[in-house]
């Protein structure tokens, strides 16, 4: 602490000693914006955006500004805590009792030394923190040797589906308009540019520009959102049924316009691969590639081959007696047979005129066969984007709804090239001029499909993992495309599953870092009783006493926050950071503006001293080794590499991981006074669709070989109820959730979740500034329902009703009647309804919508293991009211 | 002398509430108290509804309804047109509040922690904004927005204005044809809002579509 850290010095008033600004990196959500800190006398007193980064481009959002009375919030947890009522549950009071850190540390080795077996540990991180998770995590679950890992907030407010699609068809994380070249967006389900931590201010910027150029946007969702507000239209849509739009829309395309990128299906998709009767792809006996059909040499020939004059995307194909067809010419009979508009229209509610119309404004705007020249490079201009998150892919279709919705793009080949869709972050980066790190670019698989070179995860999204008798808890190794898996973990059937499946081990230890599972994943009940009461011991690093510690945690860490803490790389893997678009990468850090207050201590410090108090760091020292590598892009050079035999400290080994990635002269010290580093993007990185020699399949080959793999393996286990198999097919098709099967006539709203862009996930309702906003705002502590369907229900605003799925479970809310919102729907921000005794601010406000969800294996997405977010519901008045 | 005002773009504007936060924040106002109030609502009828934020601050009237009431003589306009209040004549009758059509003026009976339910002394933080606006501000008195006078004068932008993801927001010389929110307002049809009330507000909005 103190004058090093100083980039600027403006003494304004006599008395005061100390006046400094200090640049580091916002931590109010995964976007984490370069920020500066106004440190007065030893107190933060101001934040504001960082001009100099393109993470955030000076802009400071109301979470951000907001973050400082979470750092100097009277009602955070300052000391080390343990449990003293040995009852456990939902709304149970732990009746803290305040420990030294030597007795929570001697607790903690003690139950990690009596295990009955290591493997029994379970991490579970919240994603809010995502920078902070990235090393502790995979480093101790290395060192302790486990496999237990879950993002809070995976089950329920993550993308599942997204992420694992978005990584096959665009090497990246998550998808977003190109806004500096775009004219045309549909949007379904997502609030990118609009409040989601998609580059979150970059975007809204450049979505704004974008608006005030006259682009148009489409929005389909079930409620006016932020999104939709903004939007030239809003087409109301039944939750969960975006897939069966976008199919329509692609019927429309190809088999009435006509429509489609030809080069880019030939040359960058798996479209032109021929297909045998039995649905595999025909095979060069030799070489065992894919072939293609050559019109102009009228013979097959492997997808790659040099000689190859043109490809046929049409027609059937007799090659050595099959008759085979090109994936494209399946795909326009498959949606021309099975998606006719009337059945998106019965399916979605949208009318058949209006699919029609939008698919088409959609395939003119993407104006095939444009071309723009970019830093004297000359590439496909597509200015038309179909994007989606969290509304598309909170469904039993998941992974599907995701994948159709990107169809789109591919058809008119407006992905990842100027205008059109665009991996987010940057899937192609060649890293810093004078390391080359970090560098990452996506490679061609045997079939000539694109594979990640560096992903998050250990598992890598393609080529898919092979199915196996699991080795976790909650079975996810069994399925081979699972990204989070919530239905085995949170239902009652969490043993019989394990016994089932031959595990031969019992969950012992929870480590949890500052999530609120009990909030995030399904209903309090239920992940409380059938999950987190398995362990025997929970330990919890955590801000605030929330729902989770108060229900299960034994000990509670008093954690820094991240105005108090080092992490060495905020904005890379670059998931959720970078504009997309040409300007800068950059590096960002954080560090501490002040000294953790009270007795609090930064996560990543505290685990490195829980690995070396059970001796185990070598491994953990050894493992950071192995994962720079994959998530930071590039090997390490030997001189920066941990010795596994040495002792480092948290801050030696932040700056370690700055030499290697920048240079010798850019360790800690030097990034602390500047807080960043960046350098300019180039157009093959940030358009990098033409340049990088990879396909994507519209045709999902692959998935039959998985499907059958994993049927064999489940019935191995006598357990073949445990997928739907009919999820497992080449070819794009739309499933339903229970909610569009519900037949009781009495269930007539289906139940969703939104997120107002002034929240995080659980973590920042118990801010007193965003509080009063949310008090402020109509629509945030109120349940929204459609005006003239609440009058046919007697109801006027502020009635309190109760909202209750077929299983029983209900909750209990004010509504509010609104004009924005599907007259079948029922519309509830997610995260809130707070109970925990921590958070007395947030207690008892907005309703806890997840208490309608149970994640059992029929609301969960046979394909990504995704939980279904939505519910078919009834509503009425609370008695006396 | 410049007259400064505000352009605050509608369409670009998607009601993130940053401004308002950031204000809060840049001005230490106690709970309650918003200068920069961001007022959300919807309008029309299913299925063409349409919700729209409204981001309100003082509009710098140039005929100030709450200055023509002021019994004191507490209310001024400076050199540029921003209206304020001297802590030291105001003596809290409110009237000024009554009168202003836009809400833009406030009172606050004492400091409020935002913690009340934690025991012992304000956090360091809490205490430090306590401070400031005691110094510029009180409670009894009338506050308001002054267009971040002091940012302004040591070069800076309003915090709102800084703060906006949208670069909804633009703050400039309304006496300089070519200043930025001038060419705005001309070019993009800025209109006040209420110009009926007749206090000539220098702040002007730029249509939603
Ligand atoms: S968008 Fe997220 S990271 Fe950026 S300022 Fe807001 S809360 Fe912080
Ligand atoms: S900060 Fe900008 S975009 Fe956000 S509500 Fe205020 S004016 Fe609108
Ligand atoms: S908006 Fe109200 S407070 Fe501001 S100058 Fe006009 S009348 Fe006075």
């Amino acid at each position: 602490m103190g004058d090093e850290m100083a980039t600027t010095t403006t003494v304004q008033e006599p008395n005061v000693k100390e006046d400094v600004w200090i640049n580091t990196s916002c931590g109010g959500c995964y976007a984490q914006c370069g920020i500066r800190a106004h440190r007065v006398d030893g107190v933060i007193v101001e934040l504001e955006g960082n001009p100099e980064t393109p993470a955030g481009s000076g802009r400071i959002c109301a979470k951000g500004t907001a973050q400082l009375m979470t750092l100097y919030d009277r009602y955070r947890v300052n000391y080390p805590v343990k449990r003293t009522n040995p009852e456990k549950g939902v709304g149970v009071d732990p009746k803290w009792e305040r420990i030294s850190w030597e007795e929570a540390y001697e607790t903690i080795f003690e139950k990690f030394r009596n295990m009955k077996d290591p493997r029994g540990t379970y991490f579970q991180a919240t994603t809010v923190q995502t920078s902070e998770i990235r090393f502790a995590v995979p480093a101790f679950m290395k060192a302790w040797g486990f496999k237990n890992y879950w993002v809070s907030g995976g089950g329920l407010w993550c993308g599942n589906g997204a992420h694992f699609m978005n990584g096959i068809m665009h090497a990246a994380w998550s998808i977003i308009p190109d806004w500096n070249y775009n004219k045309y967006t549909l949007y379904f389900g997502c609030s990118k540019g609009h409040g989601a931590g998609h580059a979150a201010l970059q975007s809204a910027q450049w979505a704004a520009d974008a608006r005030a150029r006259g682009m148009k946007a489409v929005v389909f969702d079930p409620f006016l959102s932020t999104q939709a507000s903004k939007a030239h239209e809003w087409v109301p849509i039944r939750v969960g049924t975006d897939g069966a739009v976008a199919l329509g829309m692609i019927n429309v395309i190809l088999n009435e316009l006509g429509i489609w990128d030809a080069p880019y299906l030939k040359l960058k998709t798996n479209a032109p691969y021929l297909i045998r009767p039995d649905q595999h792809y025909k095979r060069d006996p030799e070489t065992n590639k894919p072939l293609i059909w050559d019109p102009k040499a009228g013979r097959a020939k492997t997808f790659d081959d040099p000689t190859i004059e043109d490809y046929a995307l049409e027609g059937t194909f007799e090659v050595d007696g099959t008759t085979c067809t090109p994936a494209f010419q399946l795909l326009k009979e498959h949606v021309k047979e099975n998606y006719p508009l009337e059945k998106a229209e019965k399916i979605s509610s949208v009318p058949a005129a209006t699919i029609r119309r939008i698919a088409t404004e959609f395939a003119e705007a993407a104006e095939i066969g444009r071309t723009i020249t970019i830093d004297g490079k000359e590439i496909p201009l597509r200015p038309a984007a179909a994007i989606f998150f969290r509304g598309s892919q909170g469904h039993v279709n998941s992974g599907w709804n995701c994948l159709e919705i990107d169809l789109l793009n591919h058809i008119v080949g407006a992905a990842d090239v100027p205008g059109g869709s665009m991996g987010h972050g940057p899937p192609v980066s060649f890293g810093h001029p004078d390391t080359g790190k970090p560098e990452t670019v996506p490679y061609a698989c045997p079939d000539g499909l694109m594979t990640v070179k560096g992903w998050v995860y250990d598992h890598k999204p393609y080529p898919l993992r092979e199915p196996a008798p699991p080795q976790r808890l909650d079975l996810q190794d069994l399925y081979p495309c699972s990204v989070y898996n919530a239905f085995t973990i949170c239902t009652p059937e969490w043993e019989k599953y394990r016994k089932d499946f031959n595990i031969d081990y019992e969950p012992e230890i929870m480590i949890n870092f500052g999530s609120n599972s009990v909030m995030t994943m399904a209903n309090a009940e239920g992940v409380t009783e059938n999950f987190l009461k398995q362990f025997d011991f929970v330990l919890s690093f955590n801000i605030y006493q929330n729902e989770f510690t108060e229900a299960v945690a034994d000990i509670v860490l008093p954690d820094a926050s991240f105005l108090e803490r080092y992490t060495p790389c905020v904005t890379f893997p670059s998931t959720f950071c970078h504009p997309t678009g040409m300007d800068h990468w950059v590096w960002q850090i954080r560090q501490p503006v002040v000294e953790p207050l009270h007795e609090r201590r930064d996560f990543n410090e505290v685990m490195l001293e829980i690995a070396k108090g059970l001796g185990v760091q070598d491994k953990y020292f050894q493992a950071i080794n192995d994962l720079i590598p994959v998530r930071y892009g590039g090997e390490m050079d030997e001189e920066y590499k941990l010795d596994p035999s040495g002792d480092y400290s948290w801050q030696d080994i932040s700056d370690r991981v700055l030499k290697d990635r920048l240079g010798p002269d850019k360790g800690l010290e030097a990034l602390k006074k500047t807080g960043l580093e960046k350098w300019p993007t180039k157009v093959e990185e940030m358009y990098w669709r033409w340049f990088t020699p990879v396909r994507v399949p519209i045709y999902f080959e692959f998935f039959l070989e998985s499907g059958k793999k994993l049927q064999k393996l489940l019935s191995s286990f006598g357990r073949e109820d445990m997928a739907d198999y009919r999820f497992y097919t080449p070819l794009a098709e739309w499933f339903p959730c229970p909610s569009h099967e519900e037949e009781d006539p009495t269930f007539d709203l289906w139940a969703f979740s939104w997120r107002p862009s002034f929240h995080t996930q659980s973590s920042t309702q118990n801010n007193p500034w965003l509080d009063e906003v949310s008090v402020n705002d109509p629509f945030v502590y109120l349940m929204q329902i459609n005006a003239t369907t609440g009058k046919s229900k007697g109801l006027k605003d502020n009635d309190m009703v109760w909202v209750e799925n077929p299983d029983g479970n209900k909750i209990k809310g004010p509504v509010k009647l609104v004009e924005g919102m599907h007259p079948e729907h029922i519309g509830i921000a997610g995260c809130h309804g707070h109970w925990a005794r921590g958070t007395p601010i947030s207690k008892g406000k907005g309703q806890f919508f997840d208490d309608l969800i149970n994640p059992d294996l029929a609301h969960t997405d046979s394909l990504t293991q995704g939980s279904d977010a939505c519910a078919k519901v009834k509503i009425y008045k609370v008695a006396g009211r | 002398m410049p007259r400064y005002g505000f352009v605050i773009d509608l369409k670009r504007c998607y009601g993130c509430y940053s401004c308002q936060v950031s204000c809060k924040a840049a001005n230490f106002t106690p709970r309650g108290i918003d200068w920069a109030q961001c007022v959300p609502a919807e309008t029309g009828s299913f299925p063409t509804a349409l919700r729209q934020m409204l981001p309100l601050v003082c509009q710098q009237c140039k005929e100030p309804a709450c200055k023509e009431v002021c019994p004191t003589g507490a209310t001024t306009q400076d050199e540029n047109g921003i209206v304020l209040v001297d802590k030291n004549l105001c003596m809290g009758c409110k009237a000024c509040i009554m009168a202003c059509p836009y809400g833009a003026r406030q009172t606050v009976g004492d400091w409020q922690t935002y913690f009340p339910d934690a025991e012992g002394e304000l956090d360091p933080y809490e205490a430090y904004a306590k401070k400031q606006w005691e110094k510029k501000n009180g409670y009894g008195m009338a506050t308001k927005c002054d267009y971040c006078k002091d940012r302004v004068a040591e070069g800076r932008k309003p915090a709102c204005v800084e703060s906006c993801p949208a670069k909804a927001r633009t703050f400039g010389d309304l006496e300089d044809p070519e200043s930025e929110v001038s060419m705005l307002i001309r070019r993009e049809y800025g209109f006040q809002l209420n110009p009926e009330f007749g206090t000539d507000p220098a702040c002007f909005y730029l249509p939603p579509r």
